[in-house]
């Protein structure tokens, strides 16, 4: 996929206006409106058991830990950072450096899994699993699935991670770097909803 | 002087820790529900046009996710100030 040249389109330079580039590839945004549509069908699920059961959700992020979901946040837009300056990087043809911020991000991204650890162990210290309520459920279940999301796009950054260290990619192309880049906002977008939703909104 | 790069990723953790500020204080009511829909909609947008660089490129995609980004946002409205008439739409007993 990384080996066929840019169209002309993609030849100007992501830097400068191009209103009919894709960034990435086409394949990469099937990809990511279907991950947008199914978290949509989620949340609407969020909305319409807020809606049935407005006492359980008004006191529910009472009892989950703010700081880890904070620090997921933090993490994760540190991480998607670190992204933009690796596609930044190999457009100026700095194999070593794109590495570098590729290696950062996907170091980044690991730290949300472990904090997920700690907390699913702190809830469940503090009496919240599965099946405490309603809001628990919902919250466990976006979440958890978020998460398998953000371990497939780390496992596609480890492998563009490679693909730099052997040189593959070039300021003329870079689309495979790209598109895992936008793969990795795309999580980023959705905990920006995931966040508010369970931590915030009463 | 700081880059361009560097003062989205500012502002987004700025945005970040004032949601977490926000959460801490136990507020609720339609002033939480409006600023939980600005975070949402103003880094949902930032994300894409900068992160993303969708600013710079395919329009059509670019609109796609800002009907994404919208759609999450006028459900907060809805969630909010509508609930009891999803309950009745969706109360199959």
């Amino acid at each position: 996929m990384n080996n066929f040249k840019p169209t002309d389109s993609a030849e100007v330079s992501a830097e400068g206006r191009d209103h009919g580039r894709i960034p990435g590839n086409a394949g990469i945004w099937v990809g990511i409106f279907c991950i947008l549509v199914e978290f949509l069908m989620l949340f609407t699920v969020y909305f319409v058991s807020k809606a049935h059961n407005p006492e359980a959700f008004s006191h529910g992020p009472d009892k989950l830990f703010t700081l880890a979901g904070t620090t997921i946040t933090l993490l994760l837009l540190t991480s998607g950072y670190c992204m933009v300056k690796a596609v930044k990087a190999i457009r100026r043809d700095e194999h070593k450096v794109s590495l570098r911020w590729i290696l950062g991000a996907i170091f980044l991204g690991l730290g949300y899994p472990i904090v997920k650890y700690f907390e699913i162990n702190w809830n469940i210290a503090h009496g919240v699993d599965g099946e405490t309520g309603i809001f628990y459920t919902v919250y466990y279940y976006l979440t958890l699935n978020h998460l398998v999301h953000v371990c497939w796009a780390l496992i596609g950054l480890g492998w563009i991670a490679i693909r730099t260290g052997f040189g593959s990619y070039t300021s003329d192309n870079y689309r495979g770097l790209e598109a895992a880049a936008l793969f990795w906002h795309t999580t980023d977008v959705i905990w920006l909803v995931i966040f508010p939703f369970f931590y915030i909104l009463r | 002087m700081i880059k361009h790069t560097e003062r989205i990723w500012l502002l987004l953790i700025g945005l970040t820790f004032a949601g977490a500020w926000l959460a801490e204080t136990g507020n609720a009511g339609w002033p939480l529900t409006l600023i939980v829909a600005f975070l949402i909609g103003f880094k949902g947008v930032v994300v894409v046009d900068h992160y993303m660089e969708m600013r710079l490129a395919n329009r059509r995609i670019r609109y796609a996710l800002y009907v994404f980004i919208a759609l999450i946002v006028s459900l907060v409205f809805i969630g909010h100030g509508w609930s009891e008439f999803v309950r009745q739409l969706t109360d199959i007993g």
